[in-house]
Order: structure tokens, then sequence, then C-alpha cells
């Protein structure tokens, strides 16, 4: 990795690649951050020696998700009835970011969200498309979309509807309301729940023990495994 | 609160945009026909007045036992006759299922058969603690024909699902709940908490949001997840036009 980055920060230690949003108190997602994060996809390309990624926000959350504002076309030309700012623009910009997460997705090496604090919006549909999600106990979930008028765009409906089924999906997005870890667990959203102190370590030691031959469709194995190992020292474990 | 419209078994009230589709035929408000209410009907009732969600019920104390079964073997006779009905059955609720708006069925004592497929084709599904389910067509040499199979497939773990619909056992609103089945239970009445909730997701959103949110819930089940996501970036940007169509010609306005 060459390019500095401002809404981002990128270490590779022990192998590992740590991916932070990095636009702390709240870590919001912005224009910039979703340049510089398909930017970043890019260059991962090239980091062999990645053997797992974590994805986190610094500091105490792990963000509140995109400036919706910034999401809507600004001027209108009332003459040619074209928006100026058009929707293909923002189309074009979101399909862009519809990459940034196929990409994280896709890859071959664990991929996991370390949540902590809160995890909204455009936040939340970044996690659903990483492999696995641990949380702290404080974490907050919520996709407050349609309370704008707006919908998730960019995977939240359905990722939703394929982890938590269409009746959780449904209440979640056209209410709009935030809901804990615990419910979060429940709905099959997030995967374990921890000492908020605890999360990033141990996403860290998560990914480390999985096994070379790695297999994202084999995620639900390596997390029974895990958490059998582990048993007393997790604060809540998966339902099934 | 609208009039009140009694026809073919059913019971049609629309109360704050939220319509109530009772199943009438107490006590047991059972089907007469595999296509309870007749599809035209129901467009009838859905078209007539501009709403936010509909509420699936039963009058009195139980949702529905499903299907008559003597009006069941009368259509059986002819073998062309029943496809048919069955057909206009299965037709009726996917139409349910793909309404754009949300459903939630609210249940009540017993829910077997047929009433279970109705509630299966909602998108939510509510249940006071006396509620029981089951699929009894294996007692009667048949399975269940509306869809029951595939839909709780869909939700619900295989081997429970099999389990019931081979032995045609009852079972509980908190084992349905543990299998999926059900999506939550409620110690009011199901029938107000449906209307509660849907009041919930629903009130101070623009049609089109709602409208936009149901196509993307269906794309997730109906295309593949590229698509669905692909779809679900478009049904956003037109969201977003609107958006700022509306804010444009509002401070065009604004400067007259």
């Amino acid at each position: 990795m060459t390019t500095t980055y401002t809404t981002i920060s990128f270490e590779l230690i022990d192998g590992i690649g740590h991916l932070q949003l990095n636009q702390p108190p709240s870590n919001e997602m912005t224009l910039d951050f979703f340049s510089e994060l398909a930017q970043i996809t890019e260059e991962m390309h090239s980091v062999s020696e990645m053997k797992a990624l974590v994805i986190s926000g610094k500091g105490r959350h792990f963000s509140s998700g995109a400036r919706l504002t910034e999401l809507i076309p600004t001027t209108w030309d009332g003459k040619t009835g074209t928006a100026v700012l058009s929707g293909s623009e923002i189309e074009k910009f979101l399909e862009r970011n519809n990459r940034s997460f196929l990409f994280l997705e896709n890859l071959e090496i664990p991929v996991i969200s370390a949540i902590r604090g809160v995890c909204l919006g455009s936040a939340l549909e970044i996690a659903l498309f990483t492999h696995f999600r641990f949380c702290g106990e404080d974490a907050v979930f919520g996709l407050p979309e349609t309370t704008f008028h707006l919908i998730p765009g960019i995977g939240g409906i359905s990722r939703i509807a394929a982890l938590s089924g269409i009746a959780n999906a449904l209440e979640i997005v056209l209410r709009g309301n935030t809901f804990p870890a615990e419910d979060a667990l429940k709905m099959n959203i997030v995967d374990l729940i921890l000492p908020r102190r605890e999360v990033v370590q141990r996403a860290i030691e998560f990914v480390k023990s999985l096994p070379a031959d790695y297999r994202k469709e084999k995620s639900r194995l390596y997390l029974r495994r895990y958490i059998n190992h582990q048993k007393g020292s997790i604060l809540y474990i998966e339902n099934s | 609160m609208s009039t009140e419209i009694n026809k073919n078994n059913v019971t049609w009230t629309v109360r704050e945009e939220i319509g109530f589709l009772s199943l009438d035929n107490p006590p047991e408000n059972y089907l007469e026909t595999p296509e309870f209410i007749p599809l035209d009907l129901l467009k009838d009732f859905i078209g007539t007045n501009p709403l936010r969600g509909m509420v699936i019920c039963g009058v009195g104390r139980h949702f529905s036992a499903g299907a008559k079964l003597d009006n069941l073997y009368e259509l059986s006779a002819d073998a062309e006759v029943l496809k048919i009905k069955m057909g206009q059955g299965q037709h009726l609720l996917s139409y349910i299922e793909n309404l754009d708006i949300p459903v939630i069925a609210a249940i009540k004592g017993i829910c077997f058969g047929g009433g279970l497929e109705i509630a299966l084709a909602s998108h939510i599904r509510i249940c006071s603690a006396n509620a029981l389910f089951a699929f009894p067509e294996v007692n009667h040499g048949m399975m269940p024909g509306l869809g029951g199979t595939m839909r709780s497939l869909q939700i619900s773990r295989f081997p429970e699902v099999l389990k019931m619909i081979l032995s045609g056992d009852i079972v509980n609103a908190e084992e349905a709940v543990e299998m999926n089945l059900v999506d939550k239970i409620t110690p009011a009445d199901p029938v107000e908490e449906a209307f509660l909730l849907l009041k919930k997701m629903t009130t101070d959103k623009p049609l089109k949001v709602i409208q936009s949110v149901m196509q993307a819930v269906r794309n997730s089940k109906a295309l593949p997840p590229a698509e669905a996501l692909k779809e679900e970036t478009r049904l956003f940007c037109e969201l977003a036009a609107a958006i700022a169509i509306q804010r444009s010609s509002g401070s065009a306005n604004g400067n007259e």
C-alpha cells in the first residue's frame, strides 16, 4: 500500500489487514470515504501476504453510516425536467460502492467486522458483506433510511432478508428504529457478542485460528468450532 | 373507519389506512373453497382505499381450521375441477404475498391447513399464546396444496417442517416461534398488535418508499443476490431523484 488515506487507516500486522474507518467520533461515511474505499480495494489486490482482513471503526463507534443528504441530487432543472446532479451520477456512485462491498465479500481470505458502538445505515450494509460479524455488548444497529424517505441502497434490504427473513427485514427497514446487540444476535445479524474492549482482539484471534484452506461457505462451521472452544469466556453465544 | 363489508365468508374493514381481512365463517372459520375470497373481490377491497398495510385475521376465537373437508371431497370427484380450484387458491395466495404493502397475519386459536397456508403467504405472523398450528392434511390422505410446504421450508428448518407435515402433529405458539413459523407471540390481542406494528412501519412514510421496500424484499427471494443488489440501488436512486424533484419544486414555489 502506497497511497495515503485520510478517511481510512490500513495496517498489515502479522499478516492480518486492519481496515479502520477513521473519521472519529462517528466515522461518518462521507463521499470521500467511499472514494477511498474503492481505491483501497484496488490496492488490496496486490497485498498477497494478507491472510485475513478485520474491519472496525476508530474510537467509540463503528460508524453512523452515510450522510444521506449527500446522496440526493441537489439541483433540478425545471426546464428540461431532469436533475442536474442526475440520478444516474448517484447510481454510478452507488454501483461503485456495491463493487467495493462485493470485493470484500468475494475475498478468499476471512473478512470480519468488529463492531463497537453504533453501526447504522451503510455501516451496517458494509458489515453485512463481510463473512463474520462480532460485536460489543454496547453495539447499536439500525437501517434508518426510510425515516428520511429513502431506502437502504447498498444491499441492506436484500442481505438482511437473506440473513434474518422477510418479516425481520420489513420491520427493521420500515420502522427504521435502532436495536441492541442481543436483538441483532437473535435475528442472525451478528455472530457473537463480546465485552466491548475485547471485540477487535477477539476478531483477530478468531481469524488467526481459521485454517489455511479457508472457505467462506463454511463460516457457520468455523464459528461453531470457535465458540465451543471459548465457552465460558464469551458473553453470549450464537443461537443455533 | 369505513363501513364493514361482509361477503363470501369474509369481512372487510379499513381503519386508518390499514385494511382488515377477517375470515368470517365461525366458529372454525373453515375455508369453503381454496380461493377463500374471489381474487377480484379482494382487488376491489384493496383498490377502493389507499392502503398502507393489511391484517388478515379470523372472526371469533380462531384464525381458521383450513379447508372444509366435505367441500374438498366434493371437488375431488372431478380431477379437472379440483385442479382449477386449487390453482385459483394458489393464485390468490401469490397475489397476497406479492402485494406492495406489508401484510400481517394475526393469529388466535386454531390455524390449520389452508389457514396456516394463508398465514404463510403473509409477510409477518403474530400470534397469541393460545394459538395452535398444524398441517392435518396427512390425516386425510392428503398434503398441503396451497404452497404451505414450500413456504414453510423457506422460513423454517427442513427436519421440523417434514415432521409437522408427515405427522399432522399440532405445534403450539412457543414451538411455532422456535421453528420460525411465527415471528412473535403477544400477550395482547394479536389483531391490535398487528395494527400497531403496521402503523409504526408505515406512518409518515410516502407510499413509494413502502412499495420500494416491498419490491426490494421480494427481489431478495426472486433474484440472484447480485441482481437483487443492483435493483436495490436502482430503487434507492429513484427515491433520491423524487426527493430532489420535490425539493426543487418546493423551493420554486417559495420563490414565487
